[in-house]
């Protein structure tokens, strides 16, 4: 029997059923559709948080107060709640001056109500130096934003949110040059951000309150440190050697000689986009697993379907054996008609799970705005493809082998 | 063609043996038409079995033009049915969703010596020689029982085999089809083709040339038919 005649035989075979021949379909498409749309989900994901983290500038480098202890994936002090006040001045001053680095951004963080007229808004304020708008790539949509003498003489000025801008002012008032409390204290609007959705760390960003960082840190907060520097590294210096001269300068600022007892942390871009990237790649393949197990349960489908169509065609296979197909041949036919039915399941779950992943792609995109991106990844393809050959072959082998076994004698006489 | 010689079988079937054949010794030349007749029971259909090989013998040994059984492997036994002999069911055995064509096209598909652009004009032949080439493309499930039984005939011959085993091939058909089958049988017996017959019905038996008869698996009685029918008309009778 020709290669080409077993594939007549089991194409026939599949359409002169065609209902049981969807039905078994329906578990690998099930399946297949569910890998792709989890996979491409998770890959999606997994851009929206890399470009959140490569969106905070270039050449970063992030230094938190408190120290990690040991070990790669341990939290800094201040993740857990513990305040630090080791970042201060002086380290801003000593890190400006050192050659592998083109600038230093000092933050403090807060939350408080901002008020306009009757609007009242809980938010998280940012007190930064004038340098954080080209050094973290912010832009303003409306405005400017804040320059080193605003920082310097205490000015009042602020840079919003568009959405906060929308809260607070609604679409016919221009936010620019009015007046917003926080915390007593009264700031003009310079500027409003352009729509960027979360940030990295999950901080809202169309809400946020920059001020410059004087006034943040000396009449908002009342405190003399910092709640972290960013460092922007020198493009003639490596990032491993700009990192190690900001410990140095540091541990020699801070009066550390013993390497475990750092009371800061330092991270890189890369150590954040490389933890990150784990974690979501273990999320992804966590989910793909999940979605295997439907394609394992298609599979027994296939089995279940094809031992009973064995059974219903044992007269045919019984008339096929008395005029000259071996047992090779009947194997070939049904097993064939297996890979067929998951080939077909697994291509139709291919284009049910592309069509699904876009539908969530123009969802999240479009309605929600939270920059996704439309990621169909070829290894989800290229896996679909193979679990269902595969699930065509493992599960169609024991019908097939079925129905090569049976006695052509008993098949004829079957009833 | 045909040489059998103190062919023997047995069943095993919990814990006790049953001898189904014992004892068979015959001859069939090329160009016989024999009946194997028996009542029911008798072991007639086994024989067929072991003649078609679609079984095995427990001892004894058969010969096909030349070949003995007991030297061929199942894949060889498989071609030697496929190039050389035909079959006639009584239930027909169509796949009925299938067209004539499909079906009268089975045989071919595993015959290596046959090309495929050939199989087209085989089939158109078989399907001529029993008179349904107007239903070619029709649903095999569609047509009448002699219809069936004629496609069953066309797919025995597709191979252009030397011997045809038919069995019981009137047993689901009126007598005026049954008639018409017999007919057939008889014309591509007068056109050289071997075919033996298993029935029990002897009106169907004498459009044969030679009965054997089978009782308890033993032959009880072997020779011409000296009554013989060879139209339809005498066959309703």
């Amino acid at each position: 029997m020709k290669l080409t005649d077993a594939f007549k035989a089991a194409a026939s075979g599949i359409r002169h059923a065609r209902l049981r021949s969807f039905l078994t379909m329906l578990g690998i498409v099930i399946g297949i559709a569910s890998v792709i749309l989890l996979m491409a989900i998770g890959g999606s994901a997994q851009n929206l948080i890399l470009s959140q983290v490569e969106g905070l500038g270039s050449n970063l480098i992030i230094i938190i107060p408190g120290g990690t202890n040991s070990g790669r994936f341990s939290s800094p002090a201040t993740a857990q709640g513990i305040v630090i006040k080791s970042l201060k001045q002086n380290d801003v001053d000593a890190l400006r001056r050192e050659p592998a680095i083109a600038a230093v951004v000092a933050e403090i963080r807060g939350q408080a109500d901002v008020v306009y007229g009757d609007n009242d808004v809980t938010i998280t304020y940012e007190g930064v130096t004038s340098n954080f708008f080209s050094v973290r790539n912010f832009e303003t949509a409306k405005g400017y934003p804040f320059a080193e003498n605003d920082v310097n003489s205490f000015n009042h000025v602020t840079v919003i949110g568009s959405a906060l801008a929308n809260t607070l002012f609604g679409p016919t008032i221009n936010p620019l040059g009015k007046l917003i409390h926080i915390k007593n204290l009264s700031f003009r609007v310079m500027g409003v951000l352009p729509k960027k959705g979360t940030g990295a760390f999950g901080i809202d960003q169309d809400n946020l309150v920059i001020v410059p960082i004087s006034v943040g840190q000396k009449q908002m907060l009342g405190i003399d440190y910092y709640t972290d520097i960013i460092v922007q590294a020198n493009n003639a210096f490596s990032i491993d050697f700009t990192k190690s001269r900001v410990t140095s300068v540091l541990r020699g600022n801070h009066g550390i000689a013993n390497a475990n007892k750092d009371d800061f942390t330092i991270q890189t871009q890369e150590d954040i986009l490389s933890l990150l990237g784990n974690i979501t790649s273990i999320m992804t393949l966590f989910l793909a697993a999940i979605a295997s197990i439907s394609l394992v349960v298609g599979g027994i489908g296939i089995m279940n379907i094809m031992l009973v169509s064995v059974v219903e065609r044992t007269k045919e296979i019984g008339l096929r054996k008395a005029v000259g197909a071996t047992h090779k041949d009947i194997l070939k036919q049904f097993l064939i008609e297996a890979v067929m039915l998951t080939a077909i399941g697994g291509a139709t779950g291919i284009l049910v799970g592309s069509l699904l992943t876009a539908l969530t792609y123009v969802v999240l995109s479009h309605v929600l705005a939270t920059g996704w991106t439309f990621v169909l990844p070829p290894q989800a393809i290229i896996l679909a493809v193979a679990v269902s050959t595969i699930t065509g072959l493992a599960f169609g082998i024991y019908p097939a082998r079925q129905a090569a076994k049976k006695n052509p004698i008993d098949a004829l006489r079957y009833e | 063609m045909i040489s059998i010689r103190n062919l023997k079988k047995n069943y095993d079937g919990e814990g006790a043996v049953t001898t189904a054949l014992e004892d068979i010794s015959f001859d069939i030349t090329t160009g016989e038409f024999v009946a194997i007749m028996g009542p029911s029971g008798s072991g007639k259909s086994t024989l067929l079995h072991i003649l078609s090989f679609l079984d095995r013998p427990t001892s004894g040994s058969y010969a096909f033009q030349g070949k003995r059984m007991q030297d061929l492997s199942d894949e060889e036994l498989a071609r030697i049915r496929n190039e050389e002999m035909g079959f006639i069911f009584q239930s027909f055995n169509l796949l009925a969703r299938q067209t004539v064509y499909e079906n009268v096209e089975i045989p071919l598909i595993y015959n290596a010596n046959i090309p495929p652009e050939l199989r087209e004009a085989r089939v158109r032949a078989a399907v001529a020689a029993v008179g349904l080439d107007d239903k070619l493309y029709e649903e095999a499930g569609k047509l009448s029982g002699v219809q069936k039984q004629r496609v069953a005939i066309a797919r025995a011959l597709v191979n252009q085999p030397n011997v045809i085993f038919a069995d019981e091939p009137t047993g689901n058909l009126d007598s005026a089809s049954g008639a018409q089958i017999m007919e057939i049988l008889a014309r591509l017996n007068e056109s050289g083709h071997t075919i033996i017959l298993v029935t029990h019905e002897t009106y169907t038996s004498e459009f044969a040339k030679r009965a054997i008869h089978i009782k308890d698996g033993r032959i009880h009685s072997d020779g011409p038919l000296t009554r013989r029918r060879t139209s339809k008309s005498d066959f309703i009778k």
